[in-house]
């Protein structure tokens, strides 16, 4: 397949297998990395791919198989270990302190030339010469907390060089990144590459490993389906191997004829938790018939914007309109009143009582009336037989509607939060993230149902991290930075680049 | 039985587990159980009590069993409690703090005495007694004997918090001492704490450095204290019992209750089938207070001298050694 | 009351709440290396006592003052290196463990002294020791260079925790684990060692805080700490786990202490008002905490025991 077949990997694993009480987190894994290459690790949540990655940087030990590193059997029992063999690893969430400066999370558990003293002077001089040479800007003596994500993850990446590592994993490396974050950490990506190291690439996101990957291995339920390059496969092609079965990408969407504005925003400022203001002067509105998809990084306002729309946080300022009613300053129960659906931003925290069976929580919200509720008893025959319907409906994957909600998977469990909301027959839904940490088969489903929303008329508003999610659902994106809208734009005239800028903070004219 | 007392309540599970057996083995005896706050001995309040039923075990059979270290009230109680349900003859509850725990608890077991002090309440029930020390009157003589012998005319008192026993002590020995002496520097620090033993030295420190050259204290924290004034080899006067152990060099007197002078009267009471509802007192007059002095200190003779005609002035009624009596 | 009779008044004063810092100073530099390196001990109290027993109980035998700091130190190592066991290895809930370490050093020291000792029997103290030169200085000599050798070693080491802290590899890793042990971890560092030597180290100081207590003090009685360990905990909090925070925080519990107590010996406090003036540590302490310590983050990982991979 590969055009370097006669080239020795630099490292090969070799039928690995570990079991976990119950599961069989991999399951006679072949993968292997030669240097100068890119080799990708795609698959869905609960893959495998974790577990693989953690025994390669001696986080685990594999029950079965052998790792050879250029052609010699190692035995990987701890980090420390991993990292005199040169392997290095950029974690999803970052392995960093930060509450210490750069220097000093760089020199964390490093022989430190002064004995027992740090040497963080001629740490700091070695990290400057590493972030010359390879374009990774960052300052030795600023405490991490002060550092944006991006810069952190350059932190992480140097953390490794320091180490002298040939062989880096990137476990996830652009979950947190704005779309121009991760072009130019591709360049330094490929950089690395091109010097001779071995890159291994973790990532569920389809386009991303098509643009940066040399190699690509799919794994699923902790075996290689697949080994492939991105000029042999598409994007479908890495689903179907991914999910085991055809996707569609992106929704179906019929034209539909927009009507009123159902939601209206006017001049809303909300504080954030730390009293300042988090939303500023936001105004903007969503019509009956149309999906608005409001892009942006976390922490701008996003959450705060949502829990204010749910009358979950009240405003200081401005003006909430849902359906022709004020609901500025109302309850979460008021607001639901008069037609507002929230599939909230965290499931299990907002949005699902984990310790509740699934027909608890899908009654939830009208458990206190009819034909739920009778005199203040529970009337079981009704909320089975409509839990039962929704289950179906929804095509929730459960035992039954007895289970406990939190022994569901993240996509299901979506699922029935969606279920919920939606048999409300709501006016106006509100979805965050709706499809964070969710299979991709979960979340075709779930985009299907959003879109279908359009027919029926209500006004939806998606607020997603994921840029791709965005473009494939809304009629119009409206992107948000510090609280404030920067720019809302046609879907149909929106490009990843136009909206990466504002998602940083630059104007739509700019 | 009796080397089993230990503070740990582990050990006093023992004791009561223990107790019917040997009860059964010793026919007639007297079983007496004692709950107080401090250690056993404690060269102080605590000690005093039980030193007070050691020396009437000497002519009589007496069961005792001993709780100590209850400074917790609710622990207090259920030991409290836990005695009267186990059959005990006589209770006493050594603490003021206790009171109402056994206005409580009392009413319960009729069949058993209760004694409490120091306190002058029964709580109109028949089965408590109190019982209290005319602690003032020791005070006075020690207080005439501190302002005798005070060079700069100065003298120093550290309490714990101003009530009770500890009141009535220094009261006494304040007015002992402006008695002697009318221009006489008397200083009174209550700490706040029955426990805080370091706080306590700094107390005897600050008295020492305001000028204090004779200094007395009271309550088990004053150890404290005690060790402070030996440092500066400043004349200390003890009360609740004999403090000379504590430092040889610099304690003149202690007053010491005998409280087996009250306790022989309860249990006379008692074979009488009074269970209780009466009030008794320790005191100079009847030999239930006494004022042990150091030989190994030289005292003046003026001052002891000083001191005896207080004593003497105080048991003819001619002397009111404090505010309430 | 002339100007010389007040200025020795308040030199006393000072040296007065220097004195009653010294024990909660040494145990909260302690606990605050505990919990800087992720590890929350309740139990400095008990670990107080049974160093102030360890230590009364071998000057009563051998009147070595040296030889009883050092079974101090020992015993709070010792009962370090049980509860670095329990919490680290056995993952025990750290409040309610460090709990369990307190009753028992409760129990154990008083036990022990009720079998061994029994009536109280004092023993000599450090003399003050003189700093030559500095001691001779008008006030300020007679306010920080005549205290016993306790004192000094308890102020010597603010500055050395503060080196090891910020200065050492090991400081950086007990602040790391601390905060995020598994980046530490991921880069090879040592959780178990570092905590476990966090731990014993702490405690060792706990156990010197006891012996220095009772050697100060002279003798020793049933609780006598009197629940300073606890106070230590809160300084620590006052402190923002910083030694020089936590100094500031254990003279300004000691200085206020003496003044009140300076302020009731001289009636400006009146009796009435005694009781109520005796909680003004505690109350400055809780006021300054709340103040204070809201504007800092305790260290990220504090009680979270910490598994591989987990």
């Amino acid at each position: 397949m590969s055009s370097q077949l006669n080239e020795t990997p630099m490292l090969q694993m070799k039928g690995i297998t570990k079991r976990f009480p119950g599961v069989l987190a991999s399951d006679n894994v072949d993968f292997d990395v030669r240097a100068g290459e890119v080799h990708t690790l795609l698959g869905e949540n609960g893959a495998g791919k974790s577990t693989l990655m953690k025994i390669l940087y001696g986080l685990y030990q594999q029950d079965e198989g052998e790792i050879l590193l250029n052609g010699k059997v190692i035995n990987l029992t701890s980090p420390a270990n991993a990292i005199s063999h040169g392997i290095g690893m950029i974690h999803q969430h970052f392995m960093l302190v930060p509450t210490l400066t750069v220097a000093e999370n760089v020199s964390l558990g490093l022989k430190s030339t002064r004995g027992v003293l740090t040497d963080l002077k001629t740490v700091s001089k070695r990290i400057t010469e590493i972030s010359k040479s390879f374009g990774l800007q960052v300052y030795p003596d600023e405490y991490v907390w002060q550092l944006s994500v991006g810069e952190r993850q350059r932190v992480e990446i140097i953390k490794a060089l320091y180490r002298d590592a040939s062989i880096l994993i990137l476990d996830e490396p652009t979950a947190v990144l704005t779309p121009s974050e991760v072009d130019d950490i591709f360049v330094i990506f490929r950089k690395l590459a091109d010097a001779g190291r071995g890159l291994v690439f973790i990532s569920h996101k389809l386009k991303e490993v098509l643009d940066l990957s040399d190699r690509i291995t799919v794994l699923r339920h902790g075996r290689v389906t697949g080994e492939t390059t991105p000029a042999q496969s598409d994007r479908h092609d890495l689903a179907r191997l991914m999910v085991g079965r055809a996707v569609k990408l992106a929704p179906d969407k019929p034209e539909v004829a927009t009507g009123d504005a159902l939601l209206r925003i006017e001049d809303l400022y909300v504080a954030g938790d730390r009293g300042r203001h988090a939303v500023q002067g936001l105004t903007m509105e969503v019509k009956s018939g149309e999906v608005l998809g409001i892009a942006g990084i976390s922490g701008n306002g996003q959450r705060e914007l949502a829990e204010a729309i749910a009358g979950l946080r009240t405003p200081q300022s401005g003006k909430i309109t849902i359906n022709g009613h004020d609901t500025t300053f109302c309850k979460p129960g008021q607001v639901r009143d008069v037609g507002l659906s929230y599939v909230p931003e965290e499931r299990m925290k907002d949005g699902a009582v984990g310790d509740f069976d699934v027909k608890e929580n899908l009654i939830l919200l009208n458990h206190n009336r009819e034909p739920f509720c009778t005199n203040g008893f529970l009337n079981f025959s009704a909320i089975r037989a409509h839990s039962e319907k929704l289950v179906k409906e929804y095509a929730v994957k459960t035992p039954s509607i007895d289970t406990c909600t939190k022994n569901l998977s993240g996509g299901n469990i979506q699922k029935l939060i969606m279920a919920r909301e939606l048999d409300a027959n709501p006016k106006v839904l509100l979805a965050s993230q709706p499809t964070r940490g969710v299979d991709i088969g979960a979340a075709e489903y779930i985009h299907e149902r959003i879109s279908q929303q359009r027919q029926n008329g209500t006004a939806s508003i998606v607020i997603s991290e994921d840029l791709d999610e965005v473009m494939a659902l809304s009629d119009r994106i409206a992107v948000m930075f510090d609280g404030k809208i920067m720019g809302i734009v046609k879907q149909e005239d929106a490009t990843r680049e136009s909206i990466g800028l504002m998602m940083t903070g630059e104007d739509q004219e700019a | 039985m009796k080397k089993l007392n230990l503070c740990l309540s582990a050990a006093l599970l023992a004791i009561i587990l223990i107790a019917p057996s040997s009860l059964l083995a010793s026919g007639k005896a007297l079983r007496v159980a004692i709950i107080a706050p401090s250690a056993k001995n404690d060269l102080a309040f605590t000690q005093s009590i039980v030193d007070g039923i050691k020396a009437i075990q000497k002519d009589r059979e007496i069961e005792l069993a001993i709780t100590d270290g209850t400074f917790v009230v609710e622990d207090a109680a259920a030991a409290i409690r836990d005695y009267a349900k186990k059959g005990y003859d006589l209770v006493l509850a050594h603490g003021s703090q206790y009171g109402g725990s056994l206005k409580e608890i009392a009413p319960d077991f009729p069949n058993t005495s209760f004694a409490w002090g120091t306190s002058a309440d029964t709580f109109g029930l028949a089965n408590v007694s109190s019982y209290e020390a005319a602690s003032d009157e020791g005070g006075y003589v020690m207080g005439v004997m501190a302002a005798a012998m005070s060079k700069k005319g100065g003298v120093g008192v550290v309490g714990p918090i101003e009530v009770g026993d500890a009141k009535l002590y220094v009261d006494g020995f304040v007015k002992g001492a402006k008695a002697q002496n009318a221009k006489i520097r008397a200083k009174v620090n209550y700490i706040g704490s029955f426990s805080d033993v370091a706080l306590a030295a700094e107390a005897a420190r600050a008295h020492m450095a305001a000028g204090a050259d004779v200094l007395t204290g009271t309550a088990q924290m004053v150890v404290g204290a005690i060790g402070a004034a030996r440092a500066k080899r400043v004349a200390w006067f003890g009360t609740q019992a004999n403090q000379t152990e504590l430092a040889p060099e610099i304690v003149v007197a202690s007053q010491v209750y005998k409280w087996e002078v009250i306790l022989r009267k309860i249990i006379a009471d008692m074979d009488a089938g009074i269970k209780g509802g009466k009030k008794y007192e320790i005191n100079l007059a009847n030999n239930g207070i006494v004022i042990e002095f150091n030989d190994a200190y030289k005292l003046d003779a003026a001052v002891k001298e000083a001191g005896m005609k207080a004593m003497a002035g105080i048991k003819d009624g001619s002397i009111q050694s404090g505010a309430s009596h | 009351m002339s100007d010389s009779f007040a200025v020795m008044i308040i030199v006393a004063t000072i040296a007065s709440g220097i004195r009653l810092a010294t024990p909660f100073l040494l145990a909260s530099l302690g606990e605050a290396l505990g919990q800087r390196s992720g590890v929350l001990n309740l139990g400095v109290d008990g670990v107080m006592l049974l160093g102030a027993f360890g230590a009364y109980y071998a000057v009563l035998q051998t009147s070595n003052l040296y030889l009883g700091l050092l079974v101090g130190i020992g015993l709070g190592l010792l009962i370090g290196l049980f509860y670095a066991f329990i919490t680290l290895n056995l993952h025990a809930e750290q409040g309610v463990s460090g709990i369990g370490i307190y009753l028992f050093g409760l129990g154990m020291s008083d036990l022990l002294f009720q079998k061994l000792v029994g009536t109280p029997r004092p023993i000599l103290p450090f003399m003050p020791l003189e700093i030559p030169v500095l001691s001779g200085f008008p006030i300020v000599g007679e306010m920080l260079f005549q205290h016993s050798i306790i004192v000094y070693i308890a102020f010597a080491l603010v500055p050395i925790m503060s080196f090891v802290l910020h200065r050492t590899t090991y400081g950086l890793n007990v602040r790391a684990i601390g905060e995020n042990p598994e980046a530490a971890d991921s880069l090879g560092v040592s959780v178990m060692f570092t905590r476990y030597s966090a731990i014993i180290i702490g405690n060792g100081l706990a156990g010197l805080a006891g012996a220095a207590l009772a050697i100060e003090l002279g003798i020793f009685q049933q609780n006598l700490t009197n629940a300073m360990g606890f106070i230590a905990i809160a300084l620590v909090y006052f402190g923002a786990w910083s030694p020089k925070g936590v100094m500031i925080g254990s003279l300004v519990f000691g200085l206020v202490q003496s003044i009140v107590l300076q302020c009731k010996t001289f009636g400006v406090i009146p009796r009435s008002a005694s009781d109520l003036a005796s909680m003004a540590p505690a109350i400055i302490t809780i006021l300054a905490l709340v103040v204070v310590a809201k504007r800092f983050k305790q260290p990220s990982a504090l009680t979270k025991p910490y598994v591989r991979g987990g």
